[in-house]
């Protein structure tokens, strides 16, 4: 198989071929049929028509087709462990040989679906930072079993260390962890995490299909159904709309909590923090585990983030943000919901501060408040004049009657705009103290960024011509790895102030 | 910690650059007006707003052909000492950036056809931020690129 690339390497610098665990065939069965999923909405639309006998077979040839295409992939990917390097063959029609050296892993992250652990097995990804940017992942072994696994990631640190001897790793293993959540801390992140968005497509979902699928909690029929023996009850709903409604919003909203506490407790059941000698290592899920390590060193940026809500009971949430991603999800999430002085302990285990001195935070300008509302307000103002105009008799401006309903609603809206983005101007301040950057922004969604002045790759001054006729300007900052929209920047400060911390920063 | 840690004297790209900006400005709003000009005159020719589309695209186009590349020369300029490379640029939308030398990870410089025709090339910097990564400075002779390439690769291996 693999002289086929012929690559000018001698044998004996790698370890014998190995194959992954047979198993494979079980465990990537989920996933090559969730690709096929063009055919599984075909059944879908088949086994509403009624046609069962096509739906299977169907069925059966998804997963006779899945089952081939895993064994030609088992069949044809090997992969060699050498002291310094691995080499992953894989392809049918288009070969690959894939060398990652050992001194470019940065990361080894170890994952056990369900199924793995029912057998022992582990999926192993190799982290090089070279795919920051995009989808694809560098080397993933996709089923070996854990043993494998973890030797294959001791044999990986201890060739990073140098010759410094296991037993290091063996003592941090047992060392008390950095930062733990116990069930209950669990639950009550999930009672943060309740989605509006889900509430809000449930309710869409139950407007539009509810009549198919005899699920609108808003209409009186479902619940008279449901209360069919509560006499007093059937009643009161059947005498009153609005008590359905009361009673469908509450339904939603238990759905949206109920949602939000599942998904938190499969994903963070267990959370466990530690710190290894070169990093963090997280160990966190209930059906599927995944134990990640992330390098100090690769560490760009710290992230606090909370809400309101989160705010008023002092919760946090602890992300770093770091060349690597953490999955396909951005920065990763070292503790989900944590109080402040638990968040110092993580960020001084590695040397970094979480807060400056009281006294060393600034404010922004109050521009920031009046550049949005000379934005938002004066087109309010010329629709509702407009509508005046249309009431004292002007009757060819009258012939719009929608622009009545829109000064209205823009009348309505605007000072709530501006009480938002007020309350946002002042949950936003910054500070520089000896060589990190504190930048907090955003009141619904807060967020603290610590950002070593050694991480910054360049300054931004931006301006528009709106916020010139303001006088302020944003100080925006290149930094490296994170998520495509989360950027890093300082808004409306004066040109002086913004010109004197970015000579500040670039000072170091 | 004074503020003329950054370099303030900002210099001019090469005045050719304008006719750059103008030709490429040309090459864009040309197909447009013709584009309109046809729009109207197939769909619109009997409305009353006939003839109003072109008229509007067409001024619209003038400027950005005429008014335009003075305005987005007079304030493109750069400046550079031996730590920062600083480049200021825009009109509408202005923005100043600072990009230390030793955060560069690789530098191109590019000529387009445009570029070639008016004897201008661009100053393409590319740093490891996700953010801002790629740092444009066009109008430069290819002269002038070339050296401040050779001045950033210097202090890049310097600094290793």
């Amino acid at each position: 198989m693999s002289e086929a690339i012929a690559l000018p390497l001698t044998d004996d610098a790698l370890g014998p071929p190995e194959r992954l665990h047979p198993l494979y065939l079980l465990t990537g069965l989920g996933k090559s049929v969730k690709g096929a999923w063009g055919l599984l909405a075909g059944a879908a639309v088949l086994g509403a028509q009624g046609r069962w006998a096509l739906v299977i077979g169907l069925a059966l040839a998804i997963t006779m087709a899945s089952i081939i295409g895993l064994l030609i992939k088992w069949l044809k990917l090997e992969y060699r462990v050498g002291r310094d390097e691995i080499r992953i063959d894989s392809g049918f029609l288009s070969r690959t040989s894939r060398a990652i050296p050992f001194d470019r892993v940065t990361d080894v992250d170890l994952e056990q679906g369900p199924i793995h652990r029912l057998f022992g097995l582990a999926r192993v990804r190799l982290e090089t930072g070279a795919s920051a940017g995009s989808k694809e992942e560098d080397g993933v072994l996709d089923t070996i079993s854990l043993e494998r696994a973890e030797t294959l990631r001791e044999h990986i640190r201890a060739r990073r260390r140098g010759e410094k001897a296991a037993p290091i790793a063996q003592a941090s293993a047992e060392a008390p962890p950095l930062f733990a959540m116990d069930n209950q801390r669990v639950a009550t992140a999930g009672l943060f995490n309740f989605s509006l968005a889900v509430i809000a497509g449930l309710f869409g979902v139950s407007q539009t299909f509810g009549d198919v699928l005899g699920f609108d909690p808003f209409e009186r029929s479902f619940w008279i159904g449901i209360l069919d023996r509560a006499g007093p009850l059937q009643a009161l709903v059947m005498a009153h709309q609005i008590v359905a409604v009361l009673a469908g919003s509450v339904v939603l909203i238990l759905l949206g909590i109920g949602t939000g506490l599942v998904r938190t407790a499969l994903r963070e059941y267990g959370f466990r923090l530690d710190r290894t000698e070169t990093g963090l290592r997280r160990r966190r899920g209930l059906l599927t585990l995944t134990d990640v390590t992330i390098p100090a060193k690769r560490v760009q940026a710290a992230i606090l983030a909370n809400g309101p809500i989160r705010g008023l009971f002092g919760w946090w949430t602890l992300k770093l943000q770091s060349l690597a991603m953490d999955g396909k999800k951005g920065d990763h999430v070292i503790a989900p919901l944590a109080h402040e002085p638990e968040a110092v302990a993580i960020l001084d285990s590695f040397g970094w501060p979480v807060a400056p001195a009281a006294d060393a935070w600034r404010r922004v300008s109050r521009a920031y408040i009046a550049s949005y509302a000379a934005a938002i307000g004066p087109p309010g103002m010329f629709a509702l004049a407009v509508s005046f105009l249309g009431a004292a008799g002007l009757s060819v401006i009258a012939a719009v009657p929608v622009l009545g309903i829109v000064a209205v609603f823009w009348t309505l809206a605007v000072p709530a705009l501006v009480a938002i983005r007020w309350m946002s101007w002042r949950h936003t301040r910054y500070a520089l103290e000896g060589d990190t950057l504190f930048v907090e922004t955003g009141w619904w969604r807060h967020r603290r960024r610590i950002l070593p002045l050694r991480k910054i790759q360049s300054v931004d001054l931006a301006e528009n011509f709106w916020s010139r006729a303001f006088g302020i300007c944003t100080l925006r900052l290149g930094v490296a790895g994170g998520g495509g929209f989360a950027d890093h920047h300082v808004p409306a400060l004066s040109h002086q102030e913004a010109q004197s911390l970015r000579a500040r920063l670039l000072s170091v | 910690m004074t503020v003329d840690v950054i370099p303030a004297d900002l210099q001019r790209v090469e005045p050719s650059y304008r006719n750059a900006l103008r030709m490429q400005a040309a090459v864009f709003w040309i197909p447009v007006f013709l584009a309109a000009l046809v729009a109207d005159r197939l769909l619109l020719a009997d409305t009353p707003v006939g003839s109003l589309l072109p008229v509007l695209v067409g001024l619209i186009g003038l400027s950005g052909i005429t008014v335009a590349p003075d305005r987005i020369y007079r304030r493109l300029g750069y400046a550079l000492d031996g730590r920062l490379l600083r480049t200021v640029r825009g009109w509408l939308f202005h923005t100043d950036t600072v990009v230390p030398f030793v955060r560069v990870q690789h530098i191109d410089v590019t000529r387009g056809p445009v570029d070639k025709m008016f004897g201008t090339a661009s100053l393409v910097v590319h740093t490891a931020g996700t953010h801002n990564s790629v740092v444009v400075l066009p109008g430069l002779s290819p002269e002038r690129a070339a050296e401040i390439r050779d001045a950033i690769r210097v202090e890049i291996a310097d600094a290793e």
